[in-house]
């Protein structure tokens, strides 16, 4: 009887109610539909950057990535390979060779990072090749081909078959050292760092201009299986420290991105818990309302035998009936705006944000927990909004409820 | 010798303190006997409303003692106020308060829902009492959709129908006009006579001092008369 006289107290002022059904239901929205779009915002940040050359995680000397020192070669490089490769978890790998330069042309010079690559075995992580914009991708691990950032080419007013001089300080002897190389390609990759001072060269004439034999600078590699935060299920094999080599997760590698993934979670949690108080508020005002609007009748209800605690157990049960009608409205329009923005997408292409472009739209990442922990958290703060009314409610004397209006 | 369903010792009933104290009640002894059908009469602002709400243990006292079906109701708390008095006494109130969102039967069958009546006889008892106050047929009509005199019909059936010790009526036929009001007063002198269901009333209206057993007369909060037709 309690429940059938909650839900129907609750359609005696049927605007009021709706309204407030509303604002509950448009906090619940907000909510689920924000969530999705930042969890469809960060795993298109990070799939943008493990995706380009970054991978899951690179290995390399100890000390190196501090200076780009040429001499810190990784060490033991077969059997360092063998290791890596032995994991079933590794997908791609790609050994890189790669030293600060400065790339000169007929048009002048322009310091870049240059990067001597397997093209077939970068081309499998990184995708080089969807990124050319003119010319073609490097065709050999060997050759005087060259392909740069599109920037670095409109900084020197470079075009396609242009001889260009890569001087950088060799591996052995510490002097200059020279390679004549030909435009092949100019890549567009919608990274700033990238665009503007990067160039891929064969990665066995970068060894031998640099002296350095088959030694590389760096592993890149990609892994498959991995958590919904981009970090591989099964934790990889640490080098020991005596080995004079590191391996970096791209959590290291980009703390930055890592930060903005995990502030996702604490960013949505501060925003929930702000909102929910607010509708709390919203709450806590109308049933008041009620409560004041129907005084008399709860003295009657109370003096015709209704203990302090069936009273109080009306008015949290108006709150669940609110709740519960707030929740399925805000579950289908949730679910309808997630919909339509999964089709549509928003489209922040070449935009970039922490280092990171996107390369393409945002879409919303729904996640099933949320249809369950958001309702649960409404129903929570409705409730809580209702404690202090039901409280109210518990201590009101019915003989000062029933002065309200003349017997 | 008959049951004393209502005790009451030397009760003082006031308001404010100091200057502003105003005596509602002053020494007030009462017995009301099992099958009383008993008016309260007085002029406005005599205290019997007030006395009404002591004896159903909506309000309390200032001093003095008082007795319902041999409890004494000052040493309850306000959950056993309310459980008492959904057991023991029935209440009618001038302007019938129904609960306007509840049909006429589960306005009926409220107070026995909190007494955990089972369903069956639950239903038996509605239907019994509904057709005592002559409303069969209109058990799912709401409160609004009835002339007053059929809602203070509802409300004494909602009184009456969970077997209380006494029936507690202010001023039930107030809002009626004489001739509705002279059939429920019929009515409820009926069920006095047949089930011996004890009445206790606050009134001025000339119909209910004729039809009562008993007139107990207030002026300014005290009794100054108390007899028996």
């Amino acid at each position: 009887m309690l429940w059938k006289l909650a839900w129907r107290n609750l359609w005696r002022n049927r605007v009021r109610t709706w309204l407030s059904a509303l604002v509950i239901a448009i906090g619940l929205v907000a909510l689920i539909f924000i969530d999705t779009m930042m969890v469809g915002m960060t795993t298109n940040m990070l799939k943008n950057a493990t995706d380009s050359l970054m991978g899951h995680a690179q290995m390399h000397a100890l000390g190196f990535r501090d200076e780009y020192d040429v001499k810190l070669t990784i060490k033991n490089l077969d059997e360092t390979l063998e290791q890596l490769r032995k994991d079933p978890e590794l997908t791609v790998l790609s050994q890189r060779a790669m030293t600060q330069a400065m790339l000169s042309s007929s048009g002048g010079g322009e310091p870049v990072l240059s990067l001597g690559v397997d093209p077939t075995e970068e081309n499998l992580l990184s995708k080089f090749d969807e990124a050319i914009i003119e010319g073609e991708y490097l065709d050999s691990v060997s050759g005087k081909k060259m392909i740069l950032g599109w920037k670095v080419a409109e900084k020197l007013e470079l075009i396609l078959g242009e001889r260009l001089v890569l001087t950088a300080v060799d591996a052995e002897s510490g002097e200059m050292a020279q390679s004549l190389f030909r435009l092949s390609g100019i890549f567009k990759t919608g990274e700033e760092q990238m665009d503007a001072s990067m160039v891929l060269v064969p990665r066995q004439t970068l060894q031998k201009m640099l002296k350095l034999g088959g030694r590389i600078h760096e592993i890149a590699l990609r892994y498959k299986n991995l958590t919904p935060a981009g970090i591989p299920l099964r934790p990889l094999t640490q080098p020991a420290k005596s080995s004079g080599n590191e391996l970096l997760l791209w959590t290291e590698l980009m703390p930055s991105l890592y930060m903005i993934t995990q502030m996702t979670d604490l960013s949505m949690a501060i925003m929930g818990i702000i909102l929910f108080l607010i509708i709390a508020l919203g709450v806590t005002n109308t049933l008041l309302m009620g409560l004041y609007e129907r005084m008399f009748e709860f003295g009657v209800i109370k003096s015709i035998g209704t203990t302090p605690w069936q009273a109080a157990r009306l008015m949290l049960y108006e709150a669940i009936c609110l709740g519960f009608l707030s929740i399925v409205a805000g579950l289908i329009l949730a679910v309808l705006a997630i919909a339509l923005f999964a089709i549509y997408g928003i489209d922040y292409t070449g935009i970039e944000f922490s280092g990171v472009t996107f390369q393409e739209k945002i879409y919303p990442s729904f996640k099933w927990d949320r249809l369950f922990i958001y309702p649960f958290l409404s129903m929570s703060f409705t409730l809580l909004a209702a404690v202090y009314p039901a409280f109210k409610l518990w201590y009101m004397l019915p003989i000062e409820a029933l002065r309200k209006r003349k017997l | 010798m008959a049951e004393i369903v209502i005790n009451t010792k030397n009760l003082d009933k006031s308001f404010g303190s100091g200057e502003t104290e105003i005596h509602a009640l002053k020494d007030v002894n009462l017995e009301i006997m099992r099958g009383d059908f008993a008016a309260i009469v007085g002029p406005s602002g005599s205290g019997k409303t007030t006395l009404l709400n002591i004896l159903c243990g909506l309000d309390t006292v200032s001093s003095g003692e008082i007795q319902v079906s041999g409890r004494s109701l000052q040493s309850m708390s306000g959950s056993e106020l309310a459980q008492f008095r959904r057991e023991h006494i029935g209440l009618v109130f001038q302007a019938y308060n129904l609960i306007p969102v509840l049909t006429v039967l589960e306005n009926i069958e409220y107070v026995m829902l909190l007494q955990n009546v089972p369903s069956a006889e639950r239903k038996e008892r509605v239907r019994k009492f509904l057709t005592e106050v002559g409303l069969e047929g209109k058990e799912n009509r709401f409160p609004a959709e009835l002339s007053g005199g059929q809602q203070q019909r509802v409300a004494i059936a909602r009184a009456m129908v969970s077997h209380p010790d006494i029936i507690l009526a202010d001023e039930p036929t107030a809002n009626l006009d004489s001739e509705t009001g002279a059939q429920l007063l019929d009515m409820m002198r009926k069920f006095n006579e047949e089930l011996n269901m004890t009445f206790v009333f606050s009134t001025h209206d000339p119909q209910i001092m004729e039809r009562a057993k008993r007139l107990v007369t207030l002026t300014d909060g005290q009794i100054v008369s108390d007899e028996l037709k």
